[in-house]
């Protein structure tokens, strides 16, 4: 399973998907044109990846710091896929990076931790460069 | 344009506490390059704090929404206009317009108008629920995203969101279409 790496733009997020370390991360902002586009091919690797281990310990560090509403959606299936795979097979911790001072990033964040709780959900606050 | 009349637009532009101003063609890269350039200008303010993220979200939602929704003018492109200012007591609002099909009006309305009337708490638990809507491609064929964006840019407002139709002279079939957000 090859690794996933994908530049930071203004509108796409880094995306640093190191599936041989099982440490998965995205760093940035979310606003594609299409975010079905973007996110699809992200979403189908993930899936393959998750379906093709068992009793392991995975890292996902979620750093994005805005994402569209589009987006929002996508991650959500993106939530849902690592919360199947936490439920069943592997063990999945959720490192939820967020600005101290950016209350939507955390109460979405809070939607995600009751909505998935398979998943080890970690809240980490920052502070604003 | 002569000179004075500039100076006479960015007064009226500063009386009226416009920071940021944009009326053209929009594309993605429009799109992605005025969100810097806002951003940068929300930094100038100082201490926004939350509110700067809650303005470039509803520009995004905004703009987007042009760029997918609106057709094509009657001379090619998209157009639109947005406006980012600053009202008394540390508010700011954003406003955006565009061309819609008038046959869409009646389904704009429909969105928006229930959120109006609802309290943030409502909104957040709307949101929510369209969030986990699986059914929201079949359900609605016009729209090409998640149903979310009237929902989020009501959800950072802090007041209801506004909107208006326009006719446009010569263009039965089209209206512009205002929806504007206090922040």
């Amino acid at each position: 399973m090859n690794d996933i790496y994908l530049a930071k733009t203004t509108q796409s997020p880094e995306v640093d998907f190191r599936f041989k370390e099982h440490v998965l991360s995205m760093t940035g902002e979310a606003y594609p044109e299409n975010a079905n586009d973007f996110f699809h091919p992200i979403l189908n690797a993930l899936e393959n990846y998750l379906a093709s281990n068992d009793g392991k310990d995975i890292e996902f560090n979620f750093r994005l710091t805005y994402f569209n509403s589009a987006a929002t959606k996508m991650l959500f299936n993106m939530f849902d896929l690592l919360n199947e795979s936490a439920a069943s097979s592997n063990r999945i911790v959720l490192n939820w990076y967020h600005d101290e001072e950016d209350d939507t990033i955390l109460e979405f964040g809070e939607g995600v931790q009751d909505d998935f709780q398979a998943l080890e959900f970690r809240a980490i606050a920052t502070t604003s460069a | 344009m002569q000179l004075d009349m500039f100076n006479a637009f960015c007064n009226s532009a500063d009386f009226s506490g416009v920071i940021f101003y944009y009326n053209g063609e929009l594309s993605q890269n429009v799109v992605a390059t005025m969100g810097d350039a806002l951003k940068g200008r929300l930094e100038e303010e100082g201490n926004l704090g939350p509110k700067a993220r809650k303005l470039f979200s509803s520009y995004i939602e905004m703009v987007q929404n042009a760029l997918h929704y609106s057709p094509l003018a009657p001379n090619g492109g998209k157009l639109g206009a947005v406006a980012v200012g600053k009202r008394k007591e540390d508010k700011y609002f954003i406003v955006c317009g565009n061309l819609v099909e008038k046959k869409h009006m009646e389904r704009i309305r429909e969105k928006i108008e229930p959120l109006r009337s609802m309290t943030l708490e409502e909104i957040k638990k709307a949101y929510r629920e369209q969030l986990k809507n699986d059914r929201h491609a079949e359900e609605d064929d016009i729209s090409k995203g998640a149903g979310l964006g009237f929902l989020t840019v009501a959800r950072d407002a802090s007041e209801p969101i506004e909107y208006a139709f326009d006719e446009v002279p010569g263009h039965s079939e089209l209206a512009r279409f205002y929806l504007k957000a206090i922040v």
